[in-house]
C-alpha cells in the first residue's frame, strides 16, 4: 500500500528532513549562546531519530475511524477473531511498514549531514542493539495507547477535540515536539515514567548513551509494564465497549 | 465592493452553521486552545532553559512567536477555502460547479470556508504579544502599533499566497502535495524564531523566496528597537508590501494554472 504512492512518500519525507533541519538549526543557535551539559550532537541525533520514526507516533487509521462513523465496524463484529487483537496487529503492521520505508532514508539523509548537523553513531554495538530492542517494546506499547484512544472514539462519534487533545499529549510527552532531554531536570524524572516516553524517548536515550547500559534492563522492565497495562486496560475497555455498542444504522 | 459583500455574507452563513452544534464547536475549540498552548509550552521551556538566543531577550522571541501565531491562524480563520478544502474541491470535482458560476473563482473558493475554532489558537497568539511587549519594555508609539497592524495584515496575504502554491500544484497533478507544506507549515515553525538565527541558505529562503522576515521580522524588530539590518525606519514600513506582491504573483500563476485544470469527472 505504502509504495503505491511513491511520489507522496517523497514528498513526505523532503518536508520531514526540512523540518528536522529547522529544529536542528535552533537547537545551533540557542547553543551558541549557553551550552547545556547535554552535547549538542545527542540532541541533534534526537531530533534526526525522532523524525525518522515520526510515523510511529501518527494517529494512522482513518479506515476505523470512518468504519465507527458509517456502522461498517459491524461486519467486523461478525467476524469470529477478536476484535481487540484484529485491529491491534492492523495498527502495528501501519505503524511498522510506515517507519521503515520512512526510516531508512531519513537516517541515510542524516548520517549525512556535516558534523554537528547530523546523526552521531550509537554509544556502543550493545547500546545499538539494546536500542532496537527498546524501539520494538516502543511499537508495542504505542500500538496499544491508540487501541485506547479507537475505544473512545467508539463512544464519542465525533472524536476530533478529543483526539486532538490526545495527540498533543502523544507529541509533546513522546519528545517530538521538544527533546524531553531538554525538559527541566524536575520534570523529566516524572515525564520519563509516564507510558509516553517508553516509545521513542527511551530508545533514543539508550541509542546515545544517555541511559548507561546497566540501565538498560530497568528500562526495558518499565516498557515491558507499561505495554502489559497499556494492553490489559485497552482489552477491557474494548470488550465492554463491544456489550453496549450501538452500530448506526445507515 | 460586491465582492465583499458576498464575502461577508458567506462567512456570517458559515459561522452561523458551524454554531447549530455549540458543544462539539466548544470541544474542538478547547483543543486548539490546548494545542496551541502546547506550542507556546514549547517555546517557554526552551526560554526557561537558554535564557537567551543571540541578542534577542525571551520578551523579544514571545513576540516574535506571538506575531506568527496571530498571522498564521488569521489566515486559517479567513483563508480557510484556500489552506484546507482546495485539494479536495479538486478531487471530488467541487471545483466544476465553481467555475460555472458567474463570480471570481477565488472569491467563491474563500467564500466556501470559514474555520473560527482557531480563534483559540489567536487568543495564545495575543498573549504571547502582550507579554513579549511587557517584557521587552516596548514603548509603544502610534507609528509602532501601526506598524504592527501593518505587518499583521500584509502576512495573511503572504501565508495565503504560499498555501496557493499548494492549490497551483494541486490542480496539475489532482493529489494534495505534502511537499507544499515545506513553505507553509514550515515556515510557520520556522519563523516563529527571528530569522537571523538560521545559517545563510534558510535566511535567503525565507527572506526572498518566503520572505517570511521581510513581512514579520524586520517590522517586529524596529518595534523591538533592535533592528535586524541597519535599515531606516521607513523601510519596516515598505517590507511588509512583499507579501501582498508574494500573493500576486500566486493569483497570477492560479489563473494560468486553472487552463490547464481537468476535471476529475466525479
Amino acid at each position: 500500500m505504502e509504495t503505491q504512492y511513491r511520489g507522496a512518500v517523497l514528498g513526505g519525507l523532503i518536508c520531514q528532513m526540512f523540518f528536522g533541519l529547522i529544529l536542528v538549526a535552533i537547537y545551533r543557535a540557542l547553543y551558541a549562546g549557553k551550552p547545556q551539559p547535554i552535547p549538542l550532537s545527542h540532541v541533534t541525533t534526537y531530533v534526526w531519530l525522532q523524525q525518522a520514526f515520526f510515523r510511529m507516533l501518527l494517529a494512522s487509521d482513518p479506515e476505523l475511524l470512518d468504519k465507527i462513523r458509517t456502522g461498517a465496524i459491524a461486519y467486523d463484529l461478525c467476524r469470529p477473531l477478536h476484535l481487540y487483537g484484529y485491529y491491534y496487529a492492523r495498527i502495528m503492521a501501519q505503524k511498522l511498514t510506515g517507519s521503515v520505508l520512512r526510516a531508512l532514508p531519513m537516517l541515510v539523509f542524516a548520517s549525512l549531514l556535516p558534523e554537528g548537523w547530523g546523526l552521531c553513531l550509537p554509544a556502543s554495538v550493545p547500546a545499538l542493539l539494546v536500542a532496537l530492542l527498546a524501539l520494538i517494546l516502543g511499537l508495542l506499547c504505542v500500538s496499544a495507547l491508540e487501541n485506547i484512544t479507537m475505544g473512545f472514539t467508539m463512544r464519542t462519534l465525533d472524536p476530533r477535540g478529543m483526539q486532538g487533545m490526545l495527540n498533543l499529549l502523544m507529541v509533546t510527552l513522546s519528545g517530538n515536539l521538544l527533546p524531553l532531554t531538554l525538559f527541566p531536570d524536575s520534570w523529566q524524572r516524572v515525564i520519563t515514567l509516564l507510558p509516553y516516553a517508553q516509545l521513542l524517548d527511551a530508545p533514543i536515550r539508550l541509542y546515545t548513551g544517555e541511559y548507561a547500559l546497566g540501565k538498560a534492563p530497568e528500562v526495558l522492565l518499565i516498557q515491558l509494564v507499561w505495554t502489559c497495562i497499556l494492553i490489559l486496560l485497552g482489552c477491557a475497555f474494548w470488550n465492554k465497549n463491544q456489550r453496549k455498542l450501538i452500530i448506526q444504522g445507515g | 465592493m460586491n465582492t465583499l459583500r458576498l464575502y461577508g455574507r458567506s462567512m456570517a452563513m458559515l459561522i452561523k452553521s458551524q454554531l447549530q452544534y455549540p458543544v462539539s464547536f466548544l470541544m474542538q475549540t478547547l483543543a486548539q486552545l490546548v494545542m496551541e498552548g502546547g506550542e507556546l509550552l514549547a517555546v517557554i521551556l526552551l526560554i526557561d532553559r537558554f535564557d537567551h538566543m543571540n541578542q534577542w531577550d525571551p520578551g523579544d522571541l514571545y513576540f516574535f512567536f506571538g506575531l506568527m501565531s496571530v498571522s498564521f491562524y488569521l489566515t486559517e480563520i479567513f483563508g480557510r477555502g484556500v489552506t484546507g478544502n482546495f485539494p479536495s474541491m479538486v478531487r471530488n470535482g467541487q471545483l466544476d460547479t465553481i467555475l460555472l458560476r458567474p463570480r471570481g473563482i477565488l472569491t467563491q473558493v474563500l467564500c466556501s470556508a470559514v474555520d473560527p475554532r482557531r480563534i483559540a489558537c489567536i487568543a495564545v497568539g495575543t498573549v504571547s504579544l502582550v507579554i513579549g511587549s511587557r517584557m521587552s519594555a516596548i514603548a509603544w508609539t502610534p507609528l509602532k502599533a501601526l506598524l504592527l497592524a501593518e505587518s499583521i495584515f500584509f502576512s495573511f496575504w503572504l501565508i495565503l499566497g504560499l498555501f496557493m502554491v499548494e492549490a497551483i500544484l494541486c490542480i496539475h497533478s489532482v493529489k494534495s502535495v505534502e511537499l507544499a507544506n515545506t513553505l507553509t507549515y514550515g515556515g510557520r515553525s520556522a519563523c516563529e524564531y527571528p530569522s537571523d538565527i538560521y545559517p545563510r541558505p534558510l535566511r535567503v529562503l525565507f527572506t526572498v523566496v518566503a520572505p517570511f522576515a521581510l513581512v514579520m521580522h524586520v517590522p517586529a524588530s524596529f518595534i523591538l528597537d533592535k533592528p535586524l539590518f541597519d535599515w531606516p525606519l521607513w523601510a519596516a514600513f515598505v517590507t511588509p508590501f512583499a507579501g501582498l506582491a508574494l500573493f500576486g504573483v500566486m493569483y497570477v500563476l492560479f489563473r494560468k494554472a486553472l487552463r490547464f485544470y481537468r476535471s476529475t469527472g466525479s
